[in-house]
């Protein structure tokens, strides 16, 4: 029997799954990021304490320390398995992909991150407990195994956008996967961001020292100004050269918001600069609740959209440009052995190679037309498209309003035929787009 | 569940070394995990009573804060040991783990956050503690309840995937097709004999710890005897109750006989030997060690053996040999690991053990392991740009 290694469809309605990922992501992102630009901005801290001898920076540290401790590594170390978890229920075969191609690189960050978790309790519990000297070096180890961590996600992180060469098909190696052409550029512009990130914390600790030692809340508000704003300044020098080695697909799609996309961006730089500045040259007016809405805008304004869009760009693929978002393999890797199964389901059809139709939907009747049409429009778009008439997510209702079932087949064949860079050309058996067609239709779009 | 649709489902990539390995490193870092799950549920549960105690009693007044110092720390441990394991299943028992993960989708979704506002609220515990003596009380029992039904979701998605035959049941009940994500499953036996292992495990941590601070002049000598006198009845207490559930699980299974869980019997008998004892509860964890590691191969057993009686041999996963990266993973595992862990413990251990500030800069072991860590990573950082450019320029140029 032919079957494809189709798993059930878990579906979210309304938003769908990967809109629960996405969101998981977006957390962990903060709360990650952070901790790594922290790590940084402690070993620089330490070096300045130990060398000036200014034991008083050591309680903004315990106390930046504490802060880290409760939001990095309980909402960091948790939201990170967490991905993988919703992963697994989103897009089973993607997460799949990356694990069979990186788990040596997988294990090999847990090393790190195992370093870190016990490095953290040690370096923040420790801190009135060792000599200053032993405790500078574990912050630079802290702060070494923390870019580590970095170092190893985002080969696989970039991955999932693509390869960066065709010598990956080939041969079928870690290296040629993990090292592609945007993986530096990917890495430093995370740097920036983390350093950015650690700074708008950093406000935020600094901000609220004021009634404890005025003059040094001060001193350290301005030093997280220029911190952050060198970050910034990565992150927009850094983003130019991560455009330049995204694949022809990404710029396809990045061209169709590239405008409000800019918009955005510009207005995100000018409110973050002038936040900087004013943290530099007035620290006096930066207050707790300022600093604590400037992460929450940060969240919400820059990690959401960036990350919304760097997902949008891999379309439509999930993983090394060989995994479809929806969980059929669309290309040969002959380095592994793995074939397309495009052809298997333009010849057979979905309902005889997924294992996980029921019987009584393998063959469709003018009974069940519409059930079958439902499944199979759950499983070739739901991964992308809100399918309800109120979804929110890319919803198909804007795309085929007013439509009729041959106007939605029309499209169906146009797509199956690459008539958009950003979507799955997936051809199946004229009953099954048939099928499709006949319940979009019933949903009066 | 057929072997053909069993075999679809593995990941068309093959895997990358052979799959006796995986299973081997699944087995260790799952008892690893494990033993940090049942400490840190014991300690919580244990330093909850605590709380209740802790203005009346000088004992507990000292012994409950390092409780939940312990509880606390060990969820942070837990969860990072617990990745290795998530990781390796995924390896070799893809279909299982992903058809789990479907079927209960809204849950593993939601199993997240419910432990982001655990651990969160048991920080919340710890600072109320902290403040007031015997504080935190009613903050402590929610967090402990909402880790524990964390325990049950994850007992959950691992009794799900070992229900193959089970599955396109719970997908398409008489083929209607439920996509909600709500499938839950639980095996009420095993579930419970795994949660009562917390018990033993708190007590033999207290014998542990009543022995390294035993050396600690500003602790009360007869705050050491209480302590110790405790962890020997808690574990004695808590053994014999795993074991009982560990026999009816077993015979429940057919697996009484079976060589991996006699063994399972035989080490607890000499557990509750060591721990009657008491010469040296050091020792005592490693058999405990041992233990964990016998019941993680176990359930590794019945795993493998549902499978493969269902046409799903682990064994014949096709290989695609990846070394460069192995060789990575065990570098870094063997020396940066290697060394930076045990730099961190000694640390720990020295200044667990010295009263006020420990000079580390004075001491020989932890100053050199500080040196070679640190010189370890930069190594590391240079291997690995050096690693990448070499790769690139190859493919690029």
């Amino acid at each position: 029997m032919d079957l494809i290694g189709q798993f059930p469809l878990f579906y979210f309605p309304e938003y769908g799954s990967a809109w629960m990922m996405g969101v998981t992501g977006t957390i962990h992102i903060l709360a990650s990021h952070t901790s790594v630009g922290a790590a940084l901005l402690f070993a620089f801290l330490a070096y300045k304490a130990y060398k000036e001898d200014r034991v008083d920076l050591y309680p903004y540290m315990k106390r930046y320390g504490m802060f880290l401790l409760i939001f990095s590594y309980v909402i960091g170390s948790i939201t990170g398995p967490g991905i993988w978890f919703t992963a697994t229920a989103a897009s089973p075969r993607g997460i799949g992909a990356l694990i069979h191609n990186f788990v040596w690189v997988w294990a090999t960050e847990w090393v790190f991150f195992f370093y870190e978790v016990i490095g953290v309790f040690v370096l923040v519990y420790f801190m009135d407990k060792i000599d200053k000297k032993t405790h500078l070096k574990l912050t630079f180890s802290f702060a070494l195994a923390s870019v580590g961590t970095l170092a190893l996600i985002i080969g696989i992180i970039s991955f999932m956008m693509w390869p960066g060469t065709d010598v990956y098909y080939a041969t079928g190696s870690a290296s040629d996967a993990f090292f592609g052409t945007n993986t530096f550029p990917h890495m430093f512009l995370r740097i920036g961001f983390m350093i950015m990130l650690s700074g708008v914390i950093g406000l935020f600790i600094s901000s609220a020292m004021k009634k404890e030692n005025l003059s040094l809340s001060h001193e350290l508000t301005k030093k997280m100004g220029y911190i952050s704003m060198l970050g910034g300044f990565l992150v927009v020098f850094f983003f130019m050269w991560y455009m330049g080695t995204l694949p022809e697909n990404a710029h396809a799609v990045f061209n169709v918001t590239k405008d409000s996309v800019i918009q955005s961006r510009i207005i995100l730089t000018i409110v973050f600069s002038l936040y900087f500045l004013l943290a530099i040259f007035k620290p006096q007016f930066i207050s707790k609740p300022l600093a604590g809405i400037m992460i929450f805008v940060i969240l919400i304004g820059g990690i959401w959209p960036g990350e919304k869009l760097r997902e949008s760009m891999r379309k439509p693929y999930v993983a090394g440009q060989y995994m479809y978002s929806n969980q059929i393999v669309s290309r040969d890797v002959d380095g592994k052995g793995i074939k397309s199964e495009l052809p298997i389901l333009a010849e057979k059809g979905m309902l005889k190679v997924n294992p996980f139709i029921p019987k009584n939907l393998r063959v469709i009747t003018p009974e069940n037309k519409l059930k079958v049409g439902k499944i199979l429009t759950r499983i070739a778009c739901s991964n992308c498209h809100s399918l309800e008439k109120t979804g929110k997510y890319r919803p198909l209702q804007t795309r085929m309003q007013g439509m009729d079932k041959d106007g939605i087949k029309g499209i169906l064949y146009a797509i199956g035929a690459g008539a958009f860079p950003y979507m799955p050309t997936l051809q199946l058996p004229d009953e099954e787009y048939d099928a499709i067609a006949e319940y979009l239709e019933s949903l009066n779009y | 569940m057929d072997a053909s649709t069993l075999l679809a489902l593995r990941d068309p990539a093959g895997i990358p070394f052979y799959p006796v390995v995986f299973q081997a490193l699944y087995i260790l870092t799952w008892a690893l995990h494990a033993a940090f799950v049942f400490l840190s549920l014991g300690a919580m549960g244990l330093s909850i009573y605590g709380t209740f105690k802790q203005k009346i009693d000088e004992n507990w007044k000292i012994l409950t804060p390092h409780l939940i110092q312990t509880g606390k720390i060990s969820v942070s441990i837990l969860i990072v040991l617990g990745v290795a394991p998530l990781l390796f299943t995924q390896v070799i028992y893809d279909p299982n783990w992903y058809v789990a993960n479907t079927l209960s989708g809204m849950w593993i979704f939601s199993f997240i956050y419910i432990l982001v506002l655990g651990y969160i609220m048991y920080y919340w515990y710890y600072f109320a503690n902290k403040k007031t003596t015997g504080g935190g009380k009613l903050i402590g029992i929610i967090s402990f309840s909402i880790l524990i039904v964390c325990g049950i979701l994850m007992h959950s998605f691992a009794v799900t995937s070992i229900m193959p035959n089970d599955w396109m049941n719970m997908y398409a009940p008489n083929g209607v097709i439920d996509n909600s994500g709500w499938t839950f499953n639980i095996k009420t036996i095993r579930l419970i004999f795994l949660l009562s292992l917390s018990i033993p495990i708190v007590g033999i941590f207290l014998q542990n710890y009543s022995r390294f601070l035993s050396t600690r002049e500003d602790f009360n000598k007869d705050f050491i005897k209480y302590t110790t006198k405790i962890g020997k009845r808690i574990s004695i207490v808590g053994l014999l109750f795993s074991a009982v559930m560990f026999v009816t699980w077993m015979v429940q299974l057919g697996y009484i006989i079976h060589p991996v869980s006699i063994s399972i019997i035989v080490g607890v008998l000499i557990l509750i030997y060591m721990v009657y004892q008491n010469n040296n509860s050091y020792i005592t964890t490693l058999v405990l060690l041992l233990v964990a590691l016998l019941i993680s191969g176990l359930r590794e057993v019945i795993r493998y053996d549902i499978m493969s009686k269902l046409g799903y041999n682990v064994y014949d996963y096709p290989v695609n040999l990846e070394i460069p990266s192995l060789v990575m993973f065990l570098l870094t595992f063997l020396i940066l690991g290697g060394f930076g862990v045990a730099w961190l413990l000694t640390m720990a251990w020295k200044v667990g053990k010295t009263k006020g500030v420990f000079d580390g800069s004075k001491d020989v072991a932890v100053t050199k392991l500080g040196n070679y860590t640190l010189g370890i990573m930069i190594i590391w950082m240079v291997v690995y740009f050096a690693w990448g450019m070499t790769i690139l320029f190859n493919n690029i140029l």
